[in-house]
């Protein structure tokens, strides 16, 4: 006996996958990494508060290459987020929304996003 | 608080209020609002970690504990605590709800909560106390 399909639904893996949707998610996503990554902070300034043993200790683990690493990742997340935010501010305004126009917003969303977070590492971090 | 069945006609008649309306724009407003104010915050925060970062306690308060620079930078650490317990509840709406909404509600809360009170006590001890 063969086996014969079943109808399926219709589920995500049916749907083409665009630059809108991406950007949704990756907001999300970026959101709740932003979340977390706030906890980094509040240690190095909880740290800086007490003495210098302590600020020593974290500023060893962040000036690791695995630190940098979420550090680089931290920053990026921070303004893909705020970019997409402003992309939302932008909608907010009921413009933009047309076809061709959101997908536009969308790819420069990712492109501002990576481009500021490259410009910022390499002027502070790397070149100064 | 007890659980109400939600059906169809309820969330498509307008009269049923369902939802919360006035919490809810309050909410979208608010998260506008501090959304729009975190730029700030992304700037100040880049000017610290650039000038800070992986420099000496001495450093640290020469510049966090100038009142100019500590003050602000607490108040916007408040005001992204408030924007990360609205997004995160965002969030959790969509795959919570119920009693296990309200508990991890009430854990996205005390997050929040800690790391502005880490923060922020943090910067005020610095500015104060050196």
């Amino acid at each position: 006996m063969s086996v014969r399909a079943r109808p399926t639904s219709p589920h995500l893996q049916i749907y083409r996958w665009t630059i809108t949707m991406t950007m949704s998610i990756i907001h999300r996503a970026t959101g709740i990494a932003n979340y977390a990554g706030m906890a980094l902070l509040a240690l190095w300034l909880l740290a800086a508060a007490m003495d210098q043993e302590a600020l020593n200790l974290v500023n060893l683990v962040y000036g690791s290459w695995f630190g940098q690493v979420v550090l680089f990742g931290f920053t990026w997340s921070l303004v893909h987020h705020m970019c997409g935010g402003l992309r939302h501010w932008v909608w907010d305004f009921a413009t933009m929304m047309e076809p061709g126009q959101r997908e536009a917003m969308a790819w420069a969303t990712i492109a501002a996003s990576v481009t500021i977070t490259l410009l910022v590492w390499i002027v502070f971090v790397w070149v100064v | 608080m007890r659980e109400t069945v939600v059906t169809r006609d309820m969330v498509a008649n307008p009269k049923t209020h369902y939802g919360d309306a006035k919490a809810s724009t309050r909410h979208f407003i608010t998260q506008r609002v501090t959304g729009l104010i975190n730029v700030v915050f992304l700037g100040f925060l880049l000017f610290i970690v650039v000038r800070l970062a992986g420099q000496d306690r001495a450093d640290m308060v020469t510049v966090i504990g100038n009142p100019v620079i500590g003050i602000p930078f607490a108040v916007l650490i408040a005001i992204v605590a408030v924007h990360m317990r609205n997004g995160m509840r965002d969030t959790l709406e969509d795959y919570f709800s119920g009693r296990m909404y309200r508990l991890v509600m009430l854990l996205n809360t005390l997050f929040c909560l800690i790391v502005a009170v880490a923060a922020i006590g943090s910067i005020l001890k610095i500015v104060f106390w050196g």
